[in-house]
């Protein structure tokens, strides 16, 4: 006979327009149990968590804690009836010292008892071996403190359910050692978990795997009764179509990026000695769960972040002294995952959008910008990537996002002439802009250039690269040919699963 | 229930008429205010009018008028196209006064082929530099510009204060005025068809500034900084270099404010002459829509506003105290056409679920 689970959902569903971030979900947790949610980018495990803790509003289905439906308007109810989240993202405010914001939106009355608080708080580090100082201001203390934070806030307030959002993204080892000797102890105190995590070790520590994809629950399994690979078919769940596109052949190392490292204080490294090479005429794939590190090292490439250490060359040319600018005249295009904020000014017309990057040297003519030569690559541009217009004079703003897409396209295409980085250049698209971007791809692959492609489609990964680098959380897993590795090979790296030597 | 929402953007006949209607919805908010007055409207307008334009002096002062809020104005110009909330520009103007002041001092019995540019080059210089402070402290360590300019503008206004009250500034033998001596002749803007050097160089200043942000790298730059820096970032745009840039050229327009006043107008130092006027610069590059031309009308009108309401205090029980007021009604017209070009009203209830 089983005891009544402290955490029942039944049936939920949250639609965002036409998408159904969770449909139907349905999973118990009782106490002292360990659930993992278990899933890709975009599988549903966040908008799950966020309508447990009360920061959405189901569409439908219940949330029943301890026998009770229960409803949340706010965070706070969600707090009050005993269920906490501990955010990926910090929420916390940077300006407050760290009891000020484990307080914070629970104060009662009209004076805030912090001296009770203090001591409750100070407490709580004992116990739980957590070293923070009450009192540091939140904005001084390193991305690790702040997840300990964000802990000791759902801590304070004696939840009955924890949920943690890939909490250990970023602690470094010895940290997320503690954190599951934390999870233990609460554990046998009794307390529901429920972990939301991407990465196999530790999944497989918990009681219970629940897999999503695409909103909806596809597998639930005790821990103990099933296998990484096993839980990585079921995350993939699918037959991946392969239809390796068009013939390439190698030619001489074009980019080499080695040893390529962004420390960061108090926290895991963003990026942990990436090194690898790309030959001209070869798709590069980077694969991996967003937020692994593929940003930052294209951005590392492009010269837009600095890095700590470790070196990266073209054509063997050192790009250390290079700006972002220098970079780009030697050949490189980049094309950035976020097309709106990072790769377009709005309200720039198409035409200087196109200017933009160039307009010192190519769109220049002394110390006036050159407009007869920017229209006439803006009409090139307009022409050539048939991007859909009144004119060039259009703002950016006012394109829809795969129009938007090709004015980057056209600039970065033609800035490209050695490297090219593609970050995530078809998300948010339909099929009939996918299908020209990848063409444009590899067209630019024909033409001896060396592509680095970052996507969450791993089927595109698959047939449009040569090679493939996965990343999880900040390192590269390892390298496989894009023809003879299975889908579930990268999925057990994209988890955090080394490659086994073969 | 009805929503704010983003338009792409209105044509500029819709832009041209909504400006026009809230200039007209803004004179006729004024007729309002001077009614509940008490005074007569048509005597009071007829007044302010006859000041501003009754005759060649009276254009003649109110083109004089109009000229440091030009450089005010477009100082604006440059600060707010480029994202930054440049609010200097008083004390910047007083900077580039004390600057060309303290040059004036330097090269006493100077001819005035050397003396006059090196107060105008000392100037410039000096309200760049305050200014460009300002984006350092922006770029190198956070500060707010809003804060740290609105700040400096105390101390500067101040420092003027502590060498005129008594201070080595202030004219021999006079205690009750705080103004320095009147400058020597060879210091003073020469005079061009009864207008200082500063009006041509305001109608300079205005095509300089329409031509730098509209045709040149800078420009384009400074345009862009004011939409999406991180896309500039991305690009390889140096984006702290720009800034810095941006506040400078702003700077050095404001002092040149200060210049004209003091070596065009009034031949001394003294702070009356200077109070308010980087204050109304912002509202002149508001109403002008932050265009430098646009910019230039509305430096025109509020010269000729300015200039006009001594006489209609004066002739009539107006007090002039309310010309201020109308030209902060008309901003606040302004503004909210410059809002409604840029969204449109939408009416009905707003699509959401409950619950």
């Amino acid at each position: 006979m089983q005891r009544q689970p402290v955490l029942s959902v039944r049936g939920l569903t949250k639609t965002f327009g036409p998408v159904r971030a969770n449909d139907a979900v349905s999973f118990d947790v009782g106490a002292g149990e360990l659930v993992c949610l278990f899933g890709e980018n975009g599988a549903g495990k966040s908008t799950l968590s966020a309508c447990l803790a009360g920061l959405h509003s189901p569409d439908g289905g219940e949330i029943v804690l301890n026998g009770e439906p229960v409803r949340f308007s706010t965070a706070a109810d969600a707090i009050v009836a005993g269920i906490a989240l501990v955010h990926q993202h910090f929420l916390l405010v940077d300006d407050f010292t760290v009891l000020e914001n484990i307080v914070l939106g629970h104060e009662r009355g009209l004076f805030v008892n912090y001296r009770a608080a203090e001591k409750k708080l100070r407490a709580l580090c004992r116990r739980y071996g957590i070293s923070v100082r009450p009192d540091a201001r939140v904005g001084d203390l390193t991305v690790g403190e702040r997840q300990w934070v964000e802990l000791l806030k759902a801590l304070y307030h004696e939840a009955a359910v924890l949920i943690l959002d890939e909490p250990t993204a970023t602690l470094d080892l010895q940290e997320s050692r503690k954190l599951f000797r934390i999870i233990d102890e609460l554990k046998t105190a009794g307390v529901a978990l429920v972990l939301i995590s991407h990465s196999l070790a530790e999944v497989m520590r918990s009681d219970r795997v629940v897999v999503l994809r695409q909103g909806r629950v596809v597998g639930e399994r005790a821990t103990s009764e099933t296998t990484p690979q096993e839980l990585t078919r079921l995350m993939i769940g699918r037959e991946v179509e392969r239809k390796h596109r068009g013939s390439s052949r190698p030619g001489r190392p074009c980019l080499d990026v080695e040893h390529v490292t962004i420390r960061r204080p108090g926290g895991a490294p963003i990026l942990d000695d990436i090194s690898f090479s790309v030959a001209e005429g070869e798709i590069f794939g980077l694969a991996g769960v967003a937020g692994n590190g593929q940003k930052p090292l294209m951005e590392a490439i492009a010269g837009v972040l600095p890095f700590s250490s470790g070196r990266v060359l073209i054509d063997g040319e050192l790009l250390a002294d290079l700006d972002v600018h220098g970079i780009q005249k030697l050949g490189v295009g980049h094309i950035p995952e976020d097309r709106l904020s990072e790769g377009l000014v709005g309200d720039f017309s198409i035409a200087e959008n196109i200017a933009l990057g160039s307009h010192r040297d190519v769109f220049a003519d002394g110390h006036f910008l050159n407009r007869g030569a920017i229209r006439v690559a803006a009409a090139v541009a307009i022409a050539d990537y048939q991007i859909a217009a009144p004119s060039a004079e259009t703002r950016a703003r006012a394109l829809s996002g795969g129009n938007a897409q090709r004015v980057v396209l056209a600039r970065e295409l033609a800035a490209a002439s050695r490297v090219l980085l593609a970050n995530q250049p078809t998300r948010g698209l339909d099929v009939g802009v996918i299908e020209y971007i990848h063409d444009r791809l590899i067209e630019k692959r024909a033409a001896g250039c060396a592509v680095v492609l970052a996507s969450s489609e791993l089927e595109d990964l698959l047939n449009l690269s040569d090679r493939i680098g996965v990343m999880f959380q900040g390192r590269l897993m390892g390298i496989v040919d894009a023809r003879s590795t299975s889908i579930e090979e990268i999925g057990l790296m994209m988890a955090g699963q080394k490659r086994e030597a073969a | 229930m009805i929503a704010f929402e983003r338009r792409e953007s209105a044509g500029w006949i819709a832009q041209a008429i909504a400006y026009l209607l809230a200039i007209a919805a803004g004179l006729l908010a004024s007729v309002v205010l001077i009614t509940i007055t008490g005074a007569d409207v048509a005597d009071g307008l007829g007044a302010l009018w006859q000041g501003a334009f009754g005759d060649a002096e009276a254009i003649g002062q109110s083109l004089a008028a109009a000229i440091p809020l030009v450089f005010t104005g477009l100082a604006t110009v440059v600060a707010f196209r480029a994202g930054i909330w440049n609010i200097g520009q008083e004390g910047q103007v007083f900077a580039g006064a004390m600057a060309g002041y303290w040059m004036s001092l330097q090269l006493a019995g100077a001819p005035a082929i050397v003396a006059v540019p090196a107060v105008v080059l000392a100037s410039v210089a000096g309200g760049a530099a305050v200014a460009a402070l300002c984006a350092v402290l922006k770029t190198r360590f956070d500060v707010n510009e809003i804060i740290s300019t609105m700040m400096l503008n105390y101390i500067i206004v101040y420092l003027l204060s502590y060498l005129l009250a008594g201070g080595p500034w202030i004219e021999a033998g006079s205690t009750a005025y705080h103004q320095t001596p009147l400058i020597a002749d060879t210091f003073r803007l020469p005079e061009l068809f009864g207008l200082h050097l500063g009006a041509p160089l305001a109608l300079l200043a205005t095509a300089a500034v329409a031509l730098v942000i509209g045709r040149t790298p800078l420009g384009f730059e400074l345009r862009g900084l004011g939409f999406n820096p991180v896309a500039l970032r991305y690009k390889g745009v140096r984006v702290a270099t720009t800034i810095v840039m941006a506040m400078a050229i702003s700077g050095a327009l404001s002092a040149l404010a200060g210049v004209s006043e003091v070596f065009g107008i009034n031949f001394r130092l003294r702070a009356e002459v200077l109070n308010g006027l980087g204050y109304t610069g912002i509202i002149v590059g508001m109403i002008g829509a932050l265009n430098p031309w646009g910019t230039l009308v509305a430096a025109l009108a509020f010269g000729a506003m300015a200039n006009g309401a001594l006489y209609m205090s004066v002739l009539t029980d107006v007090p002039s105290a309310l010309v201020p007021a109308m030209q902060g009604i008309l901003l606040l017209f302004v503004l909210g056409a410059a809002v409604l070009t840029r969204y449109r009203l939408r009416f009905g209830r707003k699509d959401g679920r409950h619950g």
